[in-house]
């Protein structure tokens, strides 16, 4: 430990800091900028596109001239650009440009088997544009753009002429942006720039590792400050370059449109808007070309705001995770660590195993959990990567910031929302207090019969009042169910006997809770029976004795003897006790299945229903993790008031 | 020494596990039968395989409980079958979440269209495209005990008057006995009134005037004829009519297993109801489909298959030995087929049957409609204010899912 010096660490972590952070950074840089040249290239693309479809809409979708104005299009378009227009009705393909498509194949035909992906394309088409009417919304998309592995682009857009969908084209377009690099040769001249100046420091200030410290984050800062600067500035200005090229390709695409209609002898009515082509994947207009062909400078001004914003603020992010590297290594972090790796190696070959076993069947599902909890992931967008569906803390907001709690009526009257996540924590909390309550009161006390001493047949017992426990809870919560059935079932039928008319269970909220009650309360007193047990037989029996000589009485013997030792056996097992009925699903789910209602549910059960009956699973996320910090705070507590888990 | 033994049976036993290189055109169906329904489709597998070389089709039967779990789980994966026959149910939610289900559009052509009775193709159709081929159906029909019930009613008022005169609620005895608090059941009467859950638009439409009209007859029959048990669960409809307790029951083909030996029972059309105008009861069914998997790399064998087994010779195995009712109408002409007597009346009832919704936000319905019918077959509300909370619940729901942020 002493051998390493302060100088080499903080060296070592200049180097390390800085190479990460700046490598950070030109990766965030070349991917920003990818980006840009992708937006540019699709919004030409779908510029192009929506050109040819307004085209065919003057010009007629059945017309033969059809296939004069597609070409005539195509003529405008870069080179190896390649359209089909196809109609859905007969499958037929209308008009091609492809070369492939002369001679045996010339169009107007039918699709041949291979084409099925282009009708099929056709089809989710017609499908989309149908539902975003239906539902008025705009959640799928009606212009479908893919990536080609040549690098050209794919593009389907829909037809419609006198207010129908007649058909759709299918357009390839080749990409003409180049791909645009980071400015590497900046990182690398910072990179060597932060090395040279820190060491120069170094060997002045010596071994001290405040100031060394301090130096350090200095050049490292300088260094990523100037990258930063750099960067976004570059961003910035391809962001504007890119919208004026845009706004000029869709004026361009306009005057030549007007020719090919002018060749044709069509007339222009309504004229051609090109600022209108420029849409989104909705065929919403995204109005940031204005009329005179030039970029709207309010919404571009907007644009760049907020892409310098978030080019600065991921930034911030990779500075900080630099600085953290900077720190950890140069205060001895890695050193420390790599010792106590090699001097205690033989222990970590030994659990290797199964913290592998645990990080995938454990700790990968709970953190993708988590991540889905910010997302949101439904049934209709489970095809989008996590990063399209953030929406950070939207969900954690709906499920706790909701407080409509109780609601008022029409008649005056009150009624509560049984879906809001407050009554739902109540009620979970207060069937957890009252089982839990419950099993330990009756486990103990049949423990304590169980332990007298020469009891007769007591493995018989022990075995009898273990079956509830050892029976599998989801048959056991069935037949419970149907024991709670108002005409036919046992329960009804024995207060029958006292002259108590039939009960609707699961008529009330409170006659429901007392279905599940009496189910869970069955299910859940042998665990704590065994435990008590356990407890309670080592407790050495001379305390006793030594009680009944001072006159003790059987209840001081009791609260002074018997409960302070089987504490520490007694208060784990509560604790287990208390996280399994908070989130015991069977028997609710199965027993009241929230009846009358929803009224009696409890989180877990609400959860299962919001991901599989609503499939909203990001909001069912969330929920989840809530349950699991609650119980985690509960655990920790509960821990820390009691020391149960402390050695003895 | 030893070890070396060891080391080299082991090398042996890990090459045992390398699979065997499988041919290449092998097509892969799953399937969730049991019992005669599975070896009626193995057979009609066999047969297939060997009138043809092209393909070798070979079938997995996975159970029932984890069968749409593990196809929406491992397909979109490429981990799945290459056909996989399911009810149309689930269909909406599978073509949302993509990648899974292809859609036949382009194989399918007016023939095969024709040969299918028109609301099964119905059933497998989503906005406007055929995502499958569909097998067989199911639909609930009247089933009464012919010892207490020598003819079986043809219309409401009959079945409440035959019905009223064998019950006795206080002994347990009902002339009527189905799950009527289970929207699946109910639907037959609803649609009989013209209600429907979903509108052309696929929006919902639970609150409607039929709907109200529907429930006002069901609370008829419980609350002043009183010819229906309370609380209907399955086993006690099962339980009472095998003890003679229960003279009719609206039930599906699963029940018939169930049937004690002693009893004699008879299978009729579902009565029409006076009050609606003498409208028959349109009950959901139920359709299997033959579904080919967006994955799948022969589309073109899978769907030759999936032709197969829905022509006429396959559906007389599957009816005759699978004991299913077939979605080809032509099997019926078969007498084997046509006049067995329990593929006689459900091929009847499926005349009057409505496709159950097979769009995603069914599932968001089942909830809601279970507690309006619970709270109006309690009177704990009216039945227009129990399907106005169901609607809002199921409104708000389809409209949180559809949403985009």
């Amino acid at each position: 430990m002493k051998a390493a010096s302060h100088r080499i660490r903080f060296l070592a972590g200049v180097a390390l800091g800085t190479a990460v952070g700046l490598s950070l950074s030109w990766v965030l840089l070349r991917a920003t900028r990818r980006d840009l040249a992708g937006e540019r290239d699709r919004r030409e693309a779908i510029i192009s596109v929506q050109a040819l479809a307004d085209l065919l809409q003057k010009v007629g979708f059945s017309s033969t001239r059809v296939g004069q104005a597609v070409s005539a299009w195509q003529a405008q378009t870069p080179a190896g650009t390649v359209a089909r227009i196809v109609a859905i009705a007969g499958a037929q393909l209308v008009a091609s440009t492809d070369p492939a498509d002369r001679g045996a194949r010339e169009t107007p035909r039918r699709l041949s088997r291979e084409e099925k992906p282009l009708y099929d394309q056709g089809q989710r088409i017609r499908a989309a544009v149908a539902t975003n009417r239906d539902e008025g919304g705009a959640r799928k998309a009606e212009i479908e753009i893919d990536e080609l592995a040549s690098g050209s682009l794919a593009l389907a857009a829909p037809v419609e002429s006198g207010g129908t969908l007649s058909g759709f084209l299918a357009v390839q377009i080749p990409r003409t942006a180049q791909e645009p690099g980071g400015n590497g040769g900046l990182a690398a001249l910072l990179l060597a720039a932060a090395i040279a100046v820190f060491a120069a420091f170094a060997w002045f200030v010596g071994e001290r590792r405040l100031p060394l410290a301090a130096g350090a984050t200095v050049c490292l800062a300088g260094a990523l400050l100037v990258h930063a600067n750099a960067a976004v500035r570059t961003v910035r200005e391809e962001l504007r370059a890119a919208d004026e090229a845009v706004a000029a390709y869709a004026t361009a695409q306009g005057r030549q449109a007007g020719e090919v209609l002018a060749s044709l002898q069509v007339p222009v009515d309504p004229p051609l808007a090109p600022a209108s082509w420029d849409t989104d994947e909705v065929r919403r207009p995204r109005r940031l070309i204005g009329e005179d062909g030039h970029p709207n400078e309010v919404a571009l001004a907007g644009r760049v705001a907020r892409a310098s914003f978030e080019a600065t603020r991921a930034l911030f992010g990779v500075a900080a995770v630099s600085l953290l590297l900077l720190l950890v290594s140069g205060f001895g972090g890695f050193s420390r660590a790599g010792h106590e790796l090699v001097e205690h190696r033989q222990a970590y070959l030994y659990i290797a195993p199964a913290m592998i076993g645990l990080l995938i069947l454990v700790f990968f599902p709970f953190f993708y959990g988590i991540t889905l909890s910010f997302t949101d992931s439904n049934l209709y967008n489970t095809n989008r990567s996590i990063a399209e569906t953030w929406i950070g803390l939207r969900n954690y907001g709906d499920v706790l910031g909701d407080f409509g709690f109780i609601q008022r009526t029409q008649g005056g009257g009150f009624v509560i929302n049984y879906l809001n996540f407050y009554w739902t924590l109540l009620f979970t909390i207060l069937w957890t207090v009252s089982n839990v309550s419950f099993g330990v009161v009756v486990g103990l006390a049949l423990a304590l019969i169980l332990n007298t001493r020469d009891l007769a047949l007591r493995p018989v017992y022990r075995v009898l009042l273990i079956l509830p426990w050892a029976m599998p809870n989801y048959i056991t919560s069935l037949i419970w169910k149907g024991m709670f059935h108002q005409q036919f079932g046992v329960v009804n039928q024995f207060l029958g006997i006292f002259g108590i008319s039939p009960i609707a269970w699961f008529e009330t909220v409170g006659t429901s809770f007392f279905t599940a009650f009496p189910t869970n309360g069955w299910l859940s007193f042998p665990f704590m029976m065994v435990v008590s047990l356990g407890a309670l037989q080592s407790i050495p029996a001379e305390l006793y004795e030594a009680a009944r000589v001072d006159g003790a009485t059987r209840w001081q013997q009791f609260k002074a003897i018997t409960l302070p030792s089987i504490r520490p056996a007694l208060v784990p097992a509560i604790i287990i006790s208390v996280v399994w009925t908070f989130n015991m699903f069977n028997v609710v789910y199965l027993v009241t299945a929230g009846e009358p209602g929803g009224s009696t549910e409890i989180l877990i059960t609400q959860a299962y229903k919001f991901a599989f009956q609503r499939y909203r699973y990001g909001y069912a996320a969330a929920y989840s993790t809530v349950i699991f910090f609650i119980l985690l705070v509960y655990g920790v507590i509960q821990n820390r008031v009691s020391k149960a888990t402390e050695a003895a | 020494m030893m070890l070396r033994g060891l080391a080299a049976l082991a090398l042996a036993a890990l090459a045992l596990l390398v699979p065997s290189e499988g041919r290449a055109a092998d097509l892969v169906v799953w399937h969730a039968y049991r019992a005669e329904e599975k070896a009626a489709l193995e057979k009609v597998v066999a047969a297939y395989n060997a009138r043809q070389k092209a393909v070798h089709v070979t079938t997995l039967a996975v159970p029932y409980d984890a069968f749409a779990d593990k196809i929406t789980a491992a397909v979109p994966r490429g981990r799945g079958p290459d056909i996989f026959i399911y009810a149309q149910d689930r269909l909406g939610g599978w073509i949302e979440a993509g990648n899974t289900v292809e859609s036949i559009d382009f194989f399918v052509d007016q023939p095969t269209k024709d040969r299918f009775i028109p609301t099964t193709l119905e059933a497998m159709t989503y906005r406007g495209s055929v995502w499958g081929l569909p097998l067989n159906y199911k639909v609930i029909t009247m089933l009464y005990n012919k010892k207490l019930v020598p003819t079986p009613p043809k219309t409401s008022t009959e079945l409440v008057a035959i019905a009223k005169k064998l019950s006795d609620p206080a002994s347990g005895r009902f002339g009527l006995a189905y799950a009527y608090n289970d929207y699946y059941y109910h639907a037959a009467l609803q649609n009989a009134f013209g209600g429907r859950v979903f509108d052309a638009a696929g929006q919902p439409v639970l609150n409607s005037p039929e709907d109200v009209m529907a429930l006002e007859l069901l609370m008829r029959w419980v609350e002043k004829d009183r010819i229906l048990p309370a609380e209907p669960s399955t086993a006690l409809i099962t339980s009472l009519f095998n003890e003679g307790k229960a003279a009719m029951v609206f039930n599906g083909p699963w029940f018939l297993g169930e049937i004690a030996r002693e009893v004699d029972y008879g299978l009729a059309l579902l009565p029409t109801i006076t009050e609606a105008g003498g409208k028959p009861m349109r009950p959901w069914m139920t359709v299997e489909g033959v579904c080919v998997t967006a994955p799948s790399k022969q589309k073109d064998q899978a769907y030759e298959f999936a032709k197969y087994l829905t022509d006429v010779e396959a559906s007389k195995v599957m009816a005759v030995e699978g004991r299913q009712s077939p979605a080809n109408k032509a099997v019926y002409s078969d007498p084997k087929v046509g006049e067995d007597p329990m593929l006689k009346a459900f091929r009847a009832q499926v005349e009057v049957a409505v496709p159950m919704p097979n769009v995603p936000e069914m599932t968001m319905v089942w909830s809601p409609a279970t507690t309006a019918m619970n709270a109006v077959t309690k009177k704990s509300l009216s039945p227009k204010q129990a399907v106005d909370n169901a609607q809002k619940a199921v409104a708000r729901d389809a409209a949180e899912l559809r949403k985009k942020p």
